[in-house]
């Protein structure tokens, strides 16, 4: 049964690289990694970008660059350009008594707080060494906006690993394959496991992927990741082979993957908008249990029975969904 | 090979049945012509045989196996060629065979032998999706015999194929059947039926209406006729004759001597013909 499991694993995997939509599935996780890593804020990412005149305040900017971003334009007409433009960025023109900071209006109170403060700082010639304050912390290295996004690129992961077996058996059903199987001598089971790979591994290998280029490697858990991930894809392996049956086309089943993106969406939001008294309201969401483990092991505080306690949640949720799916899916497997 | 023993089937699991009370048998190393019109329940019949449906009422055996308990082993015995081709289009028609030849336990063919026995020789790099109609349905027949199967299940194997194919096709079935191997051929296209089979079952609306070799089929319900195309003072005449009739011998006699013959052929019924008169229905 191995072998021949191993036989349509290797098929699907052979025509999936044939196939822009499925190899685009296949790679996404990784393009997402790069993505969230280019644009989501580093905890040593400064909370003030500045910008100055060349030539002006030079002593201020050899002070201020350990504190801030720091941007030189040639001239004020430069400057007044910049500190125009959308973001937030604090313009500090000339010298001593005739100095001042220059802002557009609608930059964030604490922006311009800490500008003026830094200012202030520079003129004193205070240094971070005169501090007196103790500082105490858990030890996370990570911004939280990029363990959000990491988070939310596992759950689609999960997904999209889903849909490519969906996909796969869309092919074979626009193809009319099935029934050549069905009289082929494999096991329903060997098939299915067979298709089935295809989603697992993908999902372990773009998770894993993910984490690495996302530089979370060091506080993550690499074990409790795999295990939780695969507990997790085979809610996703479930819904593929339920859109892949009662789907007759590749959009059918696109469009059928938009509808689960509902309740995957509905569940980030109310674990990160709901109160924690109205937490409730999303227990039902397999995908709930799944952010908030995945939360847990992205910050590295998951312990193994909370892995073992979310698995369990997982795991039910995904059996009882089974039980009422199976006979869809048989019937669909059957021509 | 095959034992069919009052067979019942019905979609809907109620009495409107789309096979009622079938029952046959094939020895091995027969080609039996499962004949009738759309919606017949040929499909449905060798559905039921090759596991596809599943069996509700009445004994079925294919190769030694029960099908109320598919053992899918059996599937190493046997081949099945499909009316509508089922390729994989995104592999290349040599991919398909050997990946299907993966799935099998016992010993298959070499695809590229397959591949030109249906004349697809040379094809075997191009992707199934960019095969016309009638190089899909090829490759789904070779594809068919990849693990020598004693018993052959075969759906329409000429339908979409052109004569000069078709004729390969019904070459390749005589051959696999001089070999010993069993065919169950499933057919609305009573030529072929009458060219390959050894017995042929007209179904009609679930129910057989009778199992017989198309020999005596013909002889029983056929008429022994000759049609005889002459030049008659300048014109051109046609006029058919019984051969038993002493009095149409007499003149078929006459007019062979007598007139200058252009064409005579027998006119024996076929198959289509004795099926219209058994059943009062007409091969749609």
């Amino acid at each position: 049964m191995f072998k021949k499991t191993l036989t349509i694993f290797k098929r699907d995997l052979h025509v999936s690289y044939r196939d822009f939509m499925s190899l685009f599935m296949i790679v996404i996780p990784i393009i997402l990694a790069f993505a969230v890593n280019a644009f989501a804020p580093g905890i040593e990412d400064t909370t003030v970008n500045l910008v100055f005149i060349e030539g002006e305040n030079t002593e201020t900017i050899a002070y201020l660059e350990d504190f801030a971003k720091i941007t030189k334009v040639k001239d004020y007409d430069s400057l007044e350009k910049r500190v125009l433009r959308r973001d937030n960025i604090v313009g500090f023109v000339g010298e001593g008594e005739d100095a001042y900071i220059l802002t557009q209006g609608n930059e964030p109170e604490d922006v311009v707080m800490f500008a003026k403060l830094l200012k202030t700082y520079s003129e004193y010639d205070r240094k971070v060494e005169d501090s007196t304050a103790i500082i105490k912390d858990f030890g996370v290295k990570t911004s939280p906006t990029k363990i959000l996004w990491a988070n939310m690129g596992i759950l689609l992961t999960s997904l999209l690993a889903g849909m490519l077996i969906s996909l796969n058996i869309v092919e074979e059903k626009m193809d009319n394959t099935i029934s050549a199987i069905n009289v082929a001598p494999i096991s329903r089971t060997a098939w299915i496991f067979g298709k089935s790979i295809m989603g697992i591994l993908v999902a372990l290998i773009g998770c894993s992927a993910m984490v690495l280029i996302l530089g979370l490697a060091g506080t993550v858990n690499f074990l409790q990741l795999l295990i939780f991930v695969f507990v997790s894809s085979l809610i996703s392996i479930m819904i593929g082979f339920l859109e892949g049956v009662n789907s007759d086309d590749v959009m059918t089943a696109v469009a059928s993957t938009k509808m689960v993106m509902l309740p995957l969406a509905a569940s980030v939001a109310g674990y990160e908008f709901l109160s924690a008294k109205w937490q409730w309201v999303m227990y039902w969401s397999p995908f709930y249990w799944v952010y908030k483990g995945n939360l847990s092991i992205l910050n590295g505080d998951f312990t193994w029975l909370e892995l073992l306690w979310h698995s369990a949640i997982v795991l039910g949720i995904a059996a009882l969904v089974f039980a009422y799916v199976a006979p869809r899916i048989r019937k669909g497997l059957e021509n | 090979m095959i034992t069919v023993q009052n067979l019942y089937h019905s979609y809907n699991k109620d009495d409107n049945y789309a096979v009622k009370d079938v029952s046959f048998e094939i020895p091995k190393g027969e080609v039996f012509g499962f004949l009738g019109p759309s919606g017949a329940g040929k499909s449905t019949t060798q559905g039921i045989l090759t596991g596809l449906l599943q069996l509700q009422k009445g004994n079925v055996t294919v190769a030694g196996y029960d099908v109320k308990e598919i053992k899918r082993k059996m599937f190493n015995q046997i081949g099945m060629s499909f009316e509508q081709s089922n390729v994989y289009s995104k592999m290349t028609a040599k991919e398909n065979l050997k990946f299907y030849a993966k799935l099998f336990d016992v010993p298959t063919r070499d695809p590229d032998e397959l591949l030109e026995i249906v004349g697809l020789e040379g094809k075997g790099k191009i992707r199934a999706g960019e095969f016309s109609k009638g190089m899909k349905h090829r490759l789904t027949f070779a594809r068919s015999m990849l693990n020598n199967p004693e018993l052959w299940f075969l759906d329409e194997p000429t339908t979409g194929l052109d004569p000069a194919i078709a004729s390969v096709i019904k070459g390749i079935v005589k051959e696999q059947n001089e070999k010993g191997v069993t065919v169950f051929l499933t057919t609305h296209n009573m030529y072929i039926a009458d060219e390959l089979c050894d017995r042929v079952a007209f179904i009609i609306d679930g129910d057989i209406h009778l199992i017989d070799s198309p020999k005596n089929l013909k002889l029983e319900y056929g008429e022994s006729k000759v049609e005889v195309e002459y030049g008659d003072n300048g014109k051109l005449k046609t006029e058919t004759f019984s051969t038993l009739d002493e009095k149409d011998k007499k003149k078929l006699a006459d007019i062979i001597a007598k007139q200058n013959i252009q064409t005579m052929h027998t006119k024996e019924a076929t198959l289509e013909e004795i099926f219209i008169k058994v059943t009062g229905r007409e091969l749609i």
